[in-house]
């Protein structure tokens, strides 16, 4: 499957979505959509955020089943919420461009 | 939720190489706090037939005869002498809300490659060499004659001491950094400053303890 792109090879924009596509029927709506700010995310990241509410958000099962320490998970969590607020602030910024 | 593999990718393999320099990506909290006691308590109990005493965070010195629970609180003091000012860093500095435990934990399993190093002063021959040494420093009549098969096995056990601390040091500080989640040059700012004041700390604190 590909990698869903978020920002514009050209210029390094935040891309939106312009198009969906019904598979079934083939119905196609155009408009402006915003991308979610978790799709943001790398593919390895959005896999750890569903990991970690499938644990119910507890670190330490997290960490039981990764078979890592707990400071090793927590320090990456914490890592994925550096970049979700940077995600979150890149779309500010470009929403204030325009 | 047994699909759950480290974020979609397989479990994580645990290459030697991890489990020498960096065992802190599977081991922390309670786990490492027993791992480290056991293996402190051990390096007390074999130093205390080799005459080693750990009297520093760093030190480790072939000295007097002295009763086993010296052994032991000197390791304890080392332990803890720099276990506290790097939690304090970790408090004051950590993005993340970090434990007592992973901190304590940690930092007392990096203190196992001492564990090593007291069979290595086990050698009778050792302790032999240093009282040559410090006889021929401390009176006027100067050093004797020398025995080569003492100078051989000092000068190996030295150098597997200095490996061990070299080695003890990568450990502390990749425990700090994981357990505290502090990288960069903070990291190593406070570690080297944290290090320093634990050395100054515990060497004063098993002076008193000798008084």
């Amino acid at each position: 499957m590909k990698v869903l792109p978020t920002t514009c090879p050209a210029c390094n924009s935040q891309l939106k979505a312009k198009s969906l596509v019904c598979q079934q029927c083939q119905t196609e709506i155009q408009g402006d959509y915003e991308l979610p700010v978790l799709v943001k995310l790398s593919t390895e990241d959005q896999l750890f955020i569903l990991d970690f509410i499938k644990s119910s958000g507890s670190l330490k099962e997290m960490a039981r089943l990764m078979r890592l320490s707990y400071p090793t998970v927590r320090n990456r969590l914490d890592e994925i919420i550096e970049r979700l607020k940077q995600a979150q602030n890149d779309e500010g910024n470009t929403e204030e461009k325009l | 939720m047994s699909e759950i593999k480290n974020g979609g990718k397989p479990a994580p393999r645990r290459s030697a190489s991890q489990w020498l320099f960096n065992p802190f990506r599977y081991v922390a909290g309670y786990e490492a706090l027993l791992l480290g006691l056991g293996a402190i308590l051990a390096s007390a109990f074999i130093g205390y037939f080799g005459d080693a005493h750990f009297d520093g965070v760093l030190d480790v010195h072939i000295g007097l005869k002295a009763p086993l629970w010296v052994f032991v609180v000197e390791c304890i003091i080392d332990w803890l002498s720099l276990a506290m000012p790097l939690y304090i860093f970790g408090l004051i500095l950590s993005p993340s809300a970090l434990r007592m435990i992973d901190v304590f934990g940690t930092q007392v399993l990096a203190r196992w490659p001492y564990l090593i190093t007291s069979f290595v002063m086990l050698p009778e021959a050792n302790r032999r060499f240093s009282a040559y040494l410090m006889a021929g420093l401390t009176s006027s009549e100067g050093f004797g004659t020398l025995n080569y098969v003492g100078l051989c096995v000092f000068v190996l056990a030295s150098f597997v001491a200095i490996a061990m601390i070299v080695w003890m040091v990568a450990l502390m500080y990749r425990a700090y950094s994981v357990s505290c989640n502090i990288k960069g040059a903070r990291a190593v700012i406070t570690f080297i400053v944290s290090i320093v004041g634990a050395e100054v700390l515990s060497k004063s604190l098993i002076l008193l303890l000798l008084r």
